[in-house]
C-alpha cells in the first residue's frame, strides 16, 4: 500500500491532471519505487486512490514491462541481446553472467534477492555493446571482469546500507 | 447532412459521420467484422474489415474535384487497405470490398487469427452460431500453413467468476467483452492484461467478474471464448427451439428468447428490441430461469381434508371452491369474499381476476399491493407517463433525467444501462437519493437527501423552476389548471428552507432544478426510496407516496415535459406486470383503465386483517410470515410453489409458469408485449386465467374465452387504454426496414423473431386534455432523535422463491445483513461481520453487520425480500422506512 508520504506525493501529481485516472502511470512508479515490484495491495491502493477499478490497473501493470508483479531484486540488471548486440557477443556475455550468478540461462533473481538479471530487446546503445542497464543507469563497453566489479560494488553498497 | 459515396459500384447516401461498415450495410453489402459492434465504440483491433478506400482528388485552389480525360473524378487511393469499422464516410468516397486484394487480406487476417485457435468447433458451444466459424468458411483459408506443434496453448477452462467460463485459446482479443463492460455496463471489471502472445482477458474484481450484465459478453463474443456456465456443453445451437418470450423478473420487460431442448430451458438470450432492452438482458433474467424445471413445482390440485393437503382432481377442487364460495356469499354476502393477485401475473389473468371478483362475485375487494407492491402504487404514469415512441436508447444531449429514490442497477438493470448510456451520450443526469447508487458515478448532479424528504426536495426544485420562469411555455398556459395555486403553495419552499429539511445544500438544489428546467426534454424516474414516511397519520405507505407522485407530476407538467416522446414519468415499479396491475384495476378503488370505482372495496391489508371470510390468492405470497386472520374461513391459492401462503390454504390450484403459456405484460414504459409458450406444463398445472375462467363458469357466468387472445380482444374493447391492441398485432414481426436498421451482424442468435409491443398513450398525449396541478402537502419529515432510520432497498439478487432455485446464482444471492456506515460501526464498536441487533415495533432481529461506505450516517439498510424476510418483519407490510434501535449483539 502507499505510505502517507507517497499519498501526499501522489496528491501533488494529481493536481496536474484534469482526470484522476490519467495519473495511473506516475502513481504506479511511486508504488513500485520502494521494492522494485508491485504487490496486489499496491495495485489496489493505486486503484482506490485514482477511483478506477483494480482490473484496469492490473491490466496496465501487465502491459508495461517496467511495471513488475513478481518479487524482483534490489538491482535489475538488463542486458540487450537483440540482433546488433548479439553480433557483438552480448548473448554469450549474458549467458556467462547468469552462470556466474548461479542463475538459469534465461536469467532470474539471485537467492540473496539482490540482483534480477534479464535479457531485453534494445537499450538504444548498439555501439557500446556489451552493455547493461542497472536500475535505469547505463554501464557500457562491458567485459566479464568489469560487470563483476560493478556488481561487487553494488553488493558492498547494499551491505553497508 | 448527408454524404454520398460509392461502395462496390453502388451509391449510398448516409448521414455524415457514418462508418463505412454501416454505410455498406445500408446498401446490402456485408463487410465481415469481429471486433466491431454497433453498440460499442469502434477500435479497429481485429483488422477483419479491411477494404480499399479512395477519395476524390481535390484541386486545392478551386476546391473542386479534379476530373480525368473522361470527365470522371480522379480517385486518390489510400496506399494501404483501411478498416471499415473506424473510418467514416466522406463525400465522393469510393470503397471496394469485393476485389481480389480485399479477399486476400481477409484470408490472411483469418489465417493469423487461426494460427493458435484450437479449432475445437465440434465441442464448442459457439459452434453453429460462431462468427469466426462463419467468416472462416466464407473468407478464410481451408488449411493452415502454420506448424501444428508450435501452436500457442493457454487455459481452456478459466473461470471468470461463477457464471462465465473463459477459453483463452479460442479468444481472438477483439475486446468486445472489455468494451461492453467499460462502456455499456459501466463495470470495468474485464481487461486485457499483458501484450503480444501473452495478452489475455482477466478480471481482478471481487467477486471475479462482478457485474449484473456479465452474460451479455457471451452473446457478443464472436468466438467461443466466453461461455456461460449455465449453457456450457448442454446443447448444440441447432438443436434448440427458440421461443420469443419476456423476462418476468422486473418491470423493464426485456424481450428474451427461450432456447428449449427436450422440454427444458437450455438458455435464455436477449431478443433484440431497440425500444426496450436493445440487445441486452441482465444476469438475473438470463440465469434465474431454473425455477421452471424445479422439482418443487406444484403439479396437482390439493384440497385440505382433516388438516392435511391431499391431491385431488381439477373437477373436485374447482367444484369444492365454487360451492364454498357460494355458501359463504349466501351466508355473508359478496363483500365477504376478496382476492389478491400478484403483479407478476400477465394482463389477461389480472383482467379476468378482477372481473371475476367484480362481476361474478360482486365485490371490489381486489388488490395486488402486497410485499414489494405494497410500497408504492402508481397512477401518475396514467396522466403524465413518458410519451409514446419514447426511446431511451436514442436520447442524448438535449434531454435531462431526474432519477429519484431508485437504485436502477439493482431494481431495473436494463433501465440502468439505458439511462447511463443516455448520460454517456450527453444527456443531463440528476440523481437524487438517500444514498449514492451506481448511477451517481454518471450523474451531473448528485443530490443526497435525508430519507423521507424526497418530496420536499422536489418542491424546492419546483420553486426554483417557477422562480426562474423555466416553465414549458408552449403547453402550460392553455393546458394546465392550477398554476397560480401551485405558485402560491411552493412559495414557502425556497431552497434554503428545503435544505434544512433535506440536507441538500440550496445551491445544489438550484443548479439541479435549472439543469432540469432548461433541458429541451425531461424524464423523471422515481422509485421506492423516494417515498414518504408512511406512518400513523398517513395510513398505508402508498398513500404516503401520494405527495411524491403529485410533486413528480407537477414537476413534469409545469416544465412542459409531457405528452411528447422522450418526456414524462417512469415509475420504477417492482414486478414484471406492476404496470398492468395498475392499468387493469387490480385495486379496490379503481376499475380497469383508471376509472374510479363507485364503491371501493377492501385493500389487501384490510382483507388479510380479517375483512373477508374467503380469500382467493393468485401468484402472490401475502401471508409470508403472517398468520391467518381468525375471520378467514376459506383460502384458495393459485401458485407455482408451496409458498407460505399456499401452506395455509384450503385449496391449492397449480399454475403454469410464464414459459409454459402465452399472454401479455405491460412494462414500465407502458409497452404491452406478448410472450409465447415454450415448455410443457408440469403435471396438471394450468394457466391462471383458465383456472379463473373455470371458476367463473362454475359460479354461473357465461365466460367463453377460449384463448388468451380472446381475453385481450375483450380488454381492447372494454378498456380505452388498450384500444386497438390485438394478439395478432403484438406478435407481428417488425418490418424489414426496421429490422435492417437495427440489424447487428454476428454474435447474436436471431432465430426468434423481433417484435415490438404496443404502447398505450398517456392522458397528456391527448392535446385537448386539461392537466391539473394539484397540491398535496409533503409528508412530515422524519423526526430526529435516538436510534437509526432503517431502509429496505431492493437488491437484484434477492432471496425470493424464484431466484432461490437458480443454483448458479447461489453465491451472488444477497445474504441477510445490516449495512451501516463506517462511522456508525465505529461508534457502535462493531466490525464487519459481527452481530448487530435491530429492534422496532416490538420485533428484534440479529444479523451480521456489513460496513458499507455508501450508507449514510444514521441509517441502517437491510435489503428487501431476503431469506427469512428480516427487513419486512421489522418494517411491517408495505413500509420502506422505520425508526429502529441498533445495538451490538
Amino acid at each position: 500500500m502507499l505510505s502517507e508520504a507517497e499519498h501526499q506525493e501522489l496528491n501533488e501529481i494529481l493536481k496536474k491532471y484534469p482526470d484522476k485516472r490519467s495519473a495511473v502511470l506516475p502513481a504506479l512508479y511511486i508504488a513500485q519505487r520502494a521494492r522494485n515490484y508491485l504487490t496486489d495491495d499496491d495495485i489496489r491502493g493505486v486503484a482506490e486512490a485514482l477511483d478506477i477499478s483494480v482490473t484496469e490497473v492490473q491490466a496496465i501493470v501487465g502491459f508495461y514491462t517496467l511495471l513488475r508483479k513478481d518479487p524482483t531484486g534490489k538491482y535489475i540488471v538488463q542486458v540487450c541481446t537483440d540482433l546488433p548486440c548479439a553480433l557483438r557477443g552480448a548473448e554469450e556475455f549474458y549467458r556467462r553472467l547468469c552462470q556466474r550468478l548461479g542463475l538459469p540461462p534465461q536469467g532470474g533473481t539471485t537467492d540473496d534477492g539482490l540482483f534480477t538479471v534479464e535479457a531485453v530487446v534494445c537499450l538504444a546503445a548498439c555501439d557500446k555493446v556489451p552493455l547493461a542497464q542497472i536500475n535505469l543507469k547505463y554501464y557500457e563497453n562491458l567485459s566479464d571482469d568489469r560487470i563483476d566489479a560493478i556488481l561487487d560494488g553494488l553488493r558492498r553498497d547494499s551491505e553497508d546500507a | 447532412m448527408t454524404v454520398t459515396l460509392t461502395i462496390d459500384g453502388r451509391q449510398a447516401t448516409v448521414p455524415k459521420g457514418t462508418l463505412i461498415v454501416e454505410a455498406a450495410k445500408q446498401v446490402g453489402i456485408e463487410i465481415p467484422v469481429f471486433c466491431y459492434h454497433p453498440k460499442l465504440e469502434p477500435v479497429g483491433m481485429c483488422r477483419m474489415c479491411l477494404v480499399t478506400v479512395g477519395t476524390p482528388l481535390v484541386n486545392r485552389a478551386t476546391g473542386q474535384s479534379q476530373l480525368d480525360a473522361d470527365g470522371l473524378p480522379i480517385i486518390r487511393w489510400f496506399p494501404k487497405p483501411q478498416t471499415a469499422c473506424t473510418m467514416s464516410v466522406s463525400e465522393g468516397m469510393v470503397v471496394i470490398t469485393d476485389s481480389q486484394e480485399v479477399a486476400a487480406d481477409r484470408k490472411a487476417i483469418l489465417e493469423f487469427l487461426l494460427t493458435s485457435h484450437p479449432l475445437d468447433c465440434p465441442v464448442c458451444d459457439k459452434g453453429g452460431e460462431c462468427p469466426l466459424q462463419d467468416l472462416t468458411y466464407r473468407h478464410g483459408p481451408g488449411v493452415s500453413r502454420f506448424d501444428y506443434d508450435s501452436k500457442h496453448h493457454s487455459a481452456k477452462r478459466y473461470p471468470l467468476g461463477d457464471l462465465i467460463v473463459l477459453d483463452r485459446e479460442r479468444c481472438i482479443l477483439c475486446a468486445r467483452c472489455t468494451r461492453f463492460q467499460s462502456e455499456i455496463a459501466q463495470d470495468p471489471v474485464l481487461a486485457i492484461e499483458n501484450r503480444g502472445r501473452d495478452a489475455r482477458i482477466v478480471s481482478y474484481s471481487n467477486p471475479v467478474f462482478d457485474s449484473h450484465y456479465s452474460g451479455n459478453t457471451t452473446d457478443i463474443c464472436p468466438v467461443g471464448a466466453l461461455t456461460s456456465r449455465d449453457f456450457r456443453f448442454h446443447a448444440r445451437a441447432w438443436e434448440l427451439t427458440n421461443i420469443p418470450s419476456l423476462c418476468n423478473h422486473c418491470g423493464v420487460g426485456c424481450n428474451t428468447v427461450l432456447s428449449t431442448r427436450r422440454g427444458q430451458i437450455a438458455r435464455i438470450m436477449p431478443r433484440q428490441n431497440e425500444t426496450v432492452n436493445e440487445v441486452w438482458i441482465c444476469d438475473k433474467g438470463r440465469f434465474g430461469h431454473h425455477f421452471n424445471s424445479s422439482p418443487y413445482r406444484l403439479t396437482m390440485p390439493l384440497i385440505r381434508r382433516d388438516g392435511e393437503l391431499v391431491e385431488a382432481s381439477w373437477d373436485d377442487a374447482l367444484q369444492h371452491v365454487a360451492s364454498r364460495l357460494t355458501s359463504i356469499i349466501e351466508a355473508h354476502g359478496s363483500d365477504s369474499i376478496g382476492g389478491i393477485a400478484g403483479a407478476c401475473l400477465p394482463n389477461e389473468d389480472l383482467y379476468l381476476f378482477q372481473k371475476f371478483l367484480r362481476e361474478v362475485i360482486g365485490t371490489h375487494n381486489v388488490d395486488h399491493r402486497v410485499g414489494l407492491s405494497a410500497t408504492f402504487e402508481d397512477d401518475t404514469v396514467y396522466a403524465v407517463g413518458v410519451g409514446t415512441g419514447t426511446d431511451l436508447g436514442r436520447v442524448g444531449r438535449d434531454t435531462a433525467f431526474l432519477v429519484i429514490g431508485s437504485d436502477l442497477d439493482q431494481e431495473a438493470p436494463i433501465l440502468y444501462l439505458r439511462v447511463a448510456g443516455a448520460a454517456r451520450h450527453g444527456a443531463t443526469l440528476i440523481t437524487a437519493g438517500g444514498r449514492p447508487t451506481k448511477l451517481d458515478k454518471q450523474s451531473n448532479h448528485s443530490l443526497r437527501y435525508r430519507y423521507g424528504t424526497a418530496t420536499h426536495l422536489l418542491l424546492g426544485m419546483i420553486h426554483v423552476i417557477l422562480e426562474a420562469n423555466l416553465t414549458g411555455n408552449e403547453t402550460v398556459p392553455h393546458r394546465v389548471n392550477g398554476l397560480n395555486e401551485l405558485r402560491a403553495n411552493v412559495a414557502d419552499w425556497a431552497p434554503e428552507r428545503v435544505a434544512e429539511i433535506t440536507g441538500v445544500p440550496p445551491d445544489e438544489i438550484r443548479a439541479a432544478a435549472r439543469a432540469f428546467g432548461e433541458a429541451k426534454n425531461g424524464i423523471v424516474l422515481y422509485g421506492p426510496e423516494g417515498l414518504g414516511w408512511g406512518n400513523g397519520t398517513q395510513g398505508t405507505s402508498w398513500e404516503a407516496g401520494s405527495p411524491l407522485r403529485q410533486a413528480v407530476a407537477n414537476l413534469v407538467t409545469l416544465t412542459g415535459f409531457i405528452g411528447r416522446p422522450n418526456n414524462g414519468v417512469i415509475a420504477v415499479l417492482p414486478h414484471a406486470n406492476s404496470r398492468g396491475a395498475a392499468d387493469l384495476g387490480v385495486v379496490p378503488d379503481r376499475l380497469p383503465g383508471y376509472v374510479p370505482a363507485e364503491r371501493p372495496g377492501l385493500n389487501a391489508q384490510e382483507m388479510l386483517g380479517g375483512g373477508v371470510r374467503a380469500l382467493l390468492v393468485a401468484g402472490a405470497d401475502p401471508l409470508a410470515g403472517v398468520t391467518l386472520a381468525d375471520e378467514l374461513e376459506f383460502l384458495v391459492v393459485q401458485e407455482l410453489f408451496l409458498t407460505q401462503t399456499a401452506q395455509q390454504a384450503d385449496v391449492i390450484l397449480p399454475a403454469a409458469a410464464l414459459a409454459e403459456r402465452d399472454g401479455t405484460f405491460t412494462n414500465l414504459e407502458r409497452w404491452v408485449q406478448r410472450f409465447d409458450p415454450g415448455l410443457p406444463v408440469p403435471g396438471q398445472a394450468r394457466p391462471d386465467w383458465t383456472i379463473i375462467r373455470q371458476l367463473a363458469v362454475l359460479l354461473g357466468a357465461d365466460w367463453a374465452y377460449a384463448t388468451v387472445g380472446g381475453v385481450l380482444a375483450e380488454m381492447a374493447q372494454a378498456i380505452p387504454l388498450y384500444r386497438g391492441m390485438s394478439y395478432e398485432q403484438l406478435s407481428q414481426p417488425v418490418s424489414l426496414s426496421r429490422r435492417m436498421s437495427h440489424y447487428i451482424y454476428a454474435g447474436m442468435s436471431f432465430q426468434a423473431e423481433m417484435r415490438e409491443g404496443m404502447q398505450w398513450p398517456a392522458l397528456a398525449e391527448d392535446g385537448s386534455a386539461k392537466l391539473e396541478l394539484d397540491w398535496l402537502d409533503p409528508p412530515a419529515p422524519p423526526a430526529e432523535g435516538d436510534g437509526f432510520t432503517l431502509v429496505a432497498p431492493r437488491v437484484l439478487y434477492d432471496g425470493g422463491t424464484l431466484l432461490g432455485q437458480a443454483e448458479i446464482l447461489g453465491t451472488r444471492l444477497v445474504q441477510p445483513h445490516i449495512a451501516l456506515s463506517s462511522a456508525d460501526a465505529a461508534a457502535l464498536g462493531v466490525l464487519d461481520g459481527q452481530g448487530l441487533q435491530v429492534s422496532a415495533n416490538g420485533q428484534s432481529i440479529s444479523l451480521p453487520a456489513r460496513v458499507d461506505g455508501l450508507v449514510p450516517q444514521g441509517v441502517v439498510a437491510i435489503p428487501r425480500n431476503l431469506k427469512g424476510a428480516p427487513a419486512e418483519s421489522l418494517l411491517g407490510e408495505g413500509r420502506i422506512f422505520s425508526r429502529v434501535k441498533v445495538v451490538k449483539g
